[in-house]
């Protein structure tokens, strides 16, 4: 298999941004917001008093991040930089099998209407894997 | 005797089973097939328990719920897991056997993904500025004891619940029915606030914002959530600005220190950890009036894919409830012995005032009975419904409910579409298996 050095190199960069972007949590005057850590669905969570000072600061700790099931493939890891700039890819894998223009219009709307910064050839490799995977024809159980 | 149906569900999990990911070996496999027939045996004659897919589609789901893994959030019950960042959780049916829904069990839904972990109460503020005589910064015991504290029940809906059911599907959060909840708020009335501000001659709408970003460019709808109602809108009298949800603060998910509350309309109305309201003089324009969150200008708000592509369908922003309502129980999950007197149960609601009516059907709606109503806790609360039932005869029932609101609108019986999936409140159905008792 062939690897562009050139865009592995950007992949890269791209995800050493978004994991400081995950990491580093937006922290306010009055308040902390966007923390989110990584965890295994189906254990219940108890309840803890992490807090116990009776100052005005609110808080419950990070929200849990769980992995989501993508189909393996190409395009795969443009996906999962460029997608999860602002969201999880638990968004893909919720939706029913979609027909592949209504793949490439939410593709558009999240670059032309969100302003997703992903370059031209990522962004043809994200359609492709989207329209080879998640549509009526292709979507596997 | 195996009906087509039994068998087919039958076969179903015996192959979920065999396809299990912890059976690796040929002696495994070969246990596995002996404990597979021996359930086979039991789970004819009781809703057999499966693991439901990770998907559905392209078909309507065929579930009640959203399909998706059980997970813990803080300050949650397990939910049904949508999304994790931003986070969406879904409220599992049974919770709706009860008028209120319990705080840690209240769905959840943002938009943008840096929503709040902690607030500093100390630091927190509520800004009311723009077109007003007296911008005011409220501190949260300013709202505790500077206005007079009001309370409400209200249910609050996704504008997507139910998207999961639209045909063809559409892409968006895949909600089951359970993107919806009912708590009594406490808080300030919105008019109040917006009085002490003194509202300028010749403002249009008043936009609402909370403490949630996301990552997008500055000032996209990929960054800042914003929603707004008209000045002129009746309802601004009857919105309050909640601190407290059904006597307890308001989860983080959903919306602490301060949520609006705006009775009878669609939740995207419903600003979580409010902390700014403007008073705009021209209509507000930001993605989430402007291109999100719109309806087709029709009847229920219904299209089709055919007419909607002809671009010549008017939009206007998504705004009230229509009536709706739901069996929760019995579920259709059991077998219910013939002869055994039964009570069905369930909720009904509307956005445009109170639940006049509910009638249940047991043959697929060719007759209707009139349900008994549950307390009344407000025009705009769910309301409880129920009614005895003793099926005679072993046979498949397919048992229908549909509500009338006190304005006179009923539910349809054919289905929503609009490429959204908002707004769907088709008469629901559920069948029930009834079999002999000897």
């Amino acid at each position: 298999m062939q690897k562009p050095t050139a865009s592995r190199g950007k992949l890269l960069l791209a995800f050493a941004l978004l994991s400081t972007a995950i990491a580093a949590s937006a922290v306010y005057a009055q308040f902390q917001a966007g923390s989110y850590s990584s965890a295994n669905p189906g254990g219940i969570a108890q309840v803890e008093l992490a807090n116990t000072s009776t100052d005005s600061t609110y808080g419950i700790g990070s929200y849990p991040l769980y992995r989501a099931n993508l189909a393996p493939g190409d395009g795969l890891q443009d996906v999962q930089v460029y997608c999860s700039i602002c969201h999880s890819t638990g968004y893909i894998t919720m939706q029913p099998p979609l027909p592949a223009d209504t793949w490439n219009a939410e593709l558009t709307k999240m670059e032309k209407t969100f302003g997703a910064p992903i370059p031209d050839d990522a962004s043809q490799r994200i359609l492709h894997y989207l329209q080879s995977h998640y549509t009526t024809e292709t979507r596997k159980p | 005797m195996k009906n087509e149906h039994s068998q087919a569900v039958d076969q179903f999990s015996r192959r979920k089973f065999l396809r299990g990911g912890l059976l690796g070996t040929a002696s495994v496999l070969g246990l596995a097939a002996t404990i597979s027939e021996a359930s086979q045996d039991i789970g004819k004659s009781s809703g057999e328990l499966h693991h439901a897919p990770e998907f559905t589609g392209p078909g309507a789901s065929p579930y009640w719920n959203a399909v998706g893994p059980i997970v813990s959030e803080p300050q949650k019950a397990p939910l049904i897991l949508l999304t994790d960042r931003p986070i969406q959780l879904e409220t599992p049916r049974h919770y709706f056997l009860q008028p209120f829904t319990p705080n840690e069990a209240f769905y959840v839904r943002w938009h943008l993904e840096t929503l709040p972990n902690a607030v500093n109460l100390q630091e927190w503020r509520l800004t009311v500025n723009g077109n007003v005589d007296k911008p005011l910064t409220l501190s949260f015991p300013d709202l505790l004891t500077r206005f007079k504290p009001v309370s409400i029940a209200a249910v609050n809906q996704c504008s997507g619940n139910s998207r999961s059911q639209v045909q063809p599907r559409v892409p968006g959060g895949q909600w089951g029915n359970g993107a919806m909840g009912n708590a009594l708020w406490s808080g300030v009335k919105l008019r109040d606030i917006l009085d002490a501000a003194n509202v300028k001659p010749g403002s249009l709408q008043v936009q609402f914002e909370g403490l949630d970003r996301g990552k997008g460019p500055l000032g996209l709808g990929s960054e800042r959530f914003m929603k707004s109602l008209d000045l002129k809108d009746p309802i601004l009298d009857e919105s309050i600005l909640a601190y407290s949800m059904n006597n307890d603060p308001l989860p983080m998910l959903n919306g602490f220190p301060l949520r609006l509350i705006v009775p009878g309309r669609f939740a995207t109305y419903w600003v979580k950890a409010l902390t700014s309201i403007r008073v705009l003089d021209r209509p507000d324009d930001n993605f989430w009036m402007k291109t999100a969150y719109r309806i087709p200008d029709t009847p229920g708000g219904s299209t089709t894919p055919g007419e909607f592509k002809t671009g010549k369908v008017q939009t206007v922003p998504i705004s009230r409830i229509p009536v709706r309502s739901f069996l929760i129980a019995p579920d259709g999950s059991s077998k219910i012995p013939a002869g055994l007197p039964i009570e069905l149960r369930g909720i009904a609601f509307s956005g445009y005032g109170g639940i006049k009516r509910v009638e249940v059907s047991h043959d697929g709606g060719s007759s209707w009975q009139e349900a008994r109503l549950g307390e009344n806790l407000g025009r705009y609360s769910f309301r409880t419904w129920s009614l005895n039932w003793t099926p005679k005869e072993p046979d498949k029932y397919r048992i229908s409910v549909r509500a009338t609101d006190e304005k006179g609108n009923t539910q349809p019986d054919t289905p929503v579409w609009n490429p959204g999936g908002y707004m769907w409140n088709t008469i629901e159905h559920q069948e029930i298996v009834v079999g002999r008792a000897s």
